[in-house]
């Protein structure tokens, strides 16, 4: 990956991508984003965003259960908040409850466990400012590894599975009727969601990571005419979004997840009055 | 004796606790139209998802003379797709997605693009090809749902109040088209309804369903006015219509049924 970071210096001799942690913010954030977004087409026609919101607030718990029992608490982080997500599919499954209630039940129990972990442990508070606001710009090599296989992960199972959870979204008996197992399909696509979540929080924190799903993909509908449309308008849009929030972090002195998201809510609502205009 | 394409054993569905189809025993004739009637709640969709395999049942569903477990080719048209107005997928992404396992964002070949045209043009729908699905009338959305699950080329073609969303007319339109398609490749199908109009006109055989098998058999010899009190409520009225001969008339001469 230092290969990448350095190759990226001779490419693009710019003033702001001088320093390394500015090519790694911006390589982690090229494939992070667009890998956000397409995983995004789903979280909006599945209307997950509460289930990628329960994820990412559950990595409290995550982190404070890491420092407690003496473990990295990045991977606790991350382990916790896919237990969750599978524990959140499995008894929605199982319960005769809706998934929102589910999700609802779930989101105020490992909410409140971490606030009675951190509480309960005074100095455990000022690891949590990294987990609410991310930081793009500490990422490191190793981490860009993990983002690098995680992109290419949703990369094969979007190939793979982009059909059928489409004629999931629209039917689980019609997809069911095609050989397409519903419980199977709905597992998979949550735990890898879970991950991107955990994965992705790191780089703009807990309380913007749900935006990275979410407004690409929303402002893709706005501006294609096609699933395929949907599908790359969304990932165009996550990177456009990266790359200019990143330079203008850089010239404003701004936090880059906010400032990515920012810019990304520009596009959506530049895409929605596209969108009225074309319907004049 | 008929030749049987799916056949009920002692067919029982438990869900939350509750039982919704006890004990059911029949079988379904090969290449002809079945309805399954019944009241709201009488285990009709039910039954469908035990025949597609969505739902656990206790019993056995069993396919063909040889009385296979294993399911045949399948076709699915539903009551509707859960999608808003706003979606960009169109008619031809919808297709290809059933035909193929290729991601609609590699792009969509020739030859599915060719299979899904001549399936739309022969139920008579080949306009709609680039519309998005929310866009389409209550009508078309149905003739497109038959579509897809015709490109399965299904043995068994299973079909949920598939005009439930349509007027009258889109009604008859989408009966005829299916009787047309249903006739020319002779293919077992299993039409829930409510209507009785469309089921005395389109069906064969029926079934009535209220949780528990009532009868089955032609519809001439089920749809009596006694089945269909046991079937639906021992209060309701029923009047002849021309298209129920066994049904006597009662204060009208050519009224409605209810």
């Amino acid at each position: 990956m230092d290969f990448l970071v350095d190759l990226l210096r001779q490419l693009l001799p710019f003033d702001w991508l001088e320093p390394a942690f500015m090519r790694r913010a911006l390589i982690g954030l090229v494939l992070i984003a667009p890998a956000c977004a397409t995983m995004g087409v789903q979280v909006v026609s599945f209307r997950m965003a509460f289930f990628s919101d329960a994820i990412s607030h559950s990595a409290f718990t995550g982190v404070a259960l890491g420092l407690i029992l003496g473990l990295d608490p990045r991977l606790t982080m991350v382990a916790f908040g896919v237990l969750v997500g599978c524990g959140v599919l499995l008894f929605a499954r199982q319960a005769d409850l809706s998934t929102d209630t589910v999700i609802g039940v779930f989101f105020a129990a490992v909410v409140a466990l971490g606030i009675v972990i951190v509480s309960a442990r005074r100095g455990l508070g000022r690891y949590f400012e990294g987990v609410l606001f991310g930081d793009i710009l500490t990422i490191g090599p190793a981490d860009l590894w993990m983002v690098a296989g995680l992109a290419l992960g949703i990369a094969v199972f979007q190939a793979v599975a982009f059909n059928r959870l489409m004629l999931l979204a629209l039917n689980p008996p019609l997809a069911h009727s095609r050989g397409i197992k519903p419980a199977l399909w709905e597992i998979t696509y949550g735990v890898l969601l879970a991950l991107l979540v955990m994965v992705t929080l790191r780089m703009v924190g807990l309380l913007l990571v749900t935006a990275l799903l979410v407004v690409p993909a929303a402002t893709g509908r706005n501006l294609a005419r096609s699933a395929s449309g949907l599908f790359w308008w969304a990932s165009l849009v996550a990177g456009i979004s990266s790359v200019a929030g990143l330079y203008l972090s850089y010239a404003w002195g701004s936090a880059t997840g906010a400032t990515v998201i920012l810019i990304s809510v520009l596009l959506f609502l530049a895409s929605f009055g596209y969108k009225r205009v074309r319907r004049m | 004796m008929p030749e049987p394409a799916v056949i009920f054993e002692n067919v029982t569905v438990e869900l939350g606790g509750r039982v919704i189809l006890d004990r059911l025993n029949g079988a379904v004739e090969a290449g002809v139209l079945t309805a399954v009637m019944g009241p709201n709640g009488a285990g009709k969709t039910t039954l469908l998802h035990a025949v597609l395999g969505l739902i656990p049942y206790r019993g056995r569903i069993l396919f063909g003379p040889r009385r296979s477990e294993k399911r045949p080719r399948l076709g699915y048209v539903p009551q509707r797709l859960d999608l808003d107005r706003g979606s960009p997928i169109t008619v031809r992404d919808f297709l290809a997605a059933v035909l193929t396992n290729r991601p609609l964002w590699l792009g969509i070949h020739r030859h599915t693009d060719l299979s899904a045209v001549a399936m739309l043009k022969h139920i008579g729908v080949q306009d709609v090809l680039q519309t998005p699905l929310g866009r389409l009338s209550g009508g078309e959305t149905q003739r497109v749902l038959l579509a897809q699950a015709l490109l399965a080329r299904p043995e068994v073609l299973l079909l949920d109040e598939p005009a439930a969303a349509v007027d009258v007319a889109g009604e008859a339109l989408f009966c005829d088209i299916l009787d047309e398609v249903q006739s020319e490749m002779g293919i077992t199908t299993l039409l829930v309804s409510h209507d009785l109009s469309v089921v005395t006109t389109h069906a064969r055989n029926a079934i009535c369903l209220n949780r528990e098998l009532i009868c089955s058999g032609p519809v001439a010899q089920v749809l009596t006015p006694d089945n269909l009190r046991r079937v639906f409520s021992p209060h309701i009225d029923i009047f002849g219509h021309h298209h129920i001969p066994s049904l006597p008339a009662k204060d009208e001469p050519d009224g409605f049924s209810g």
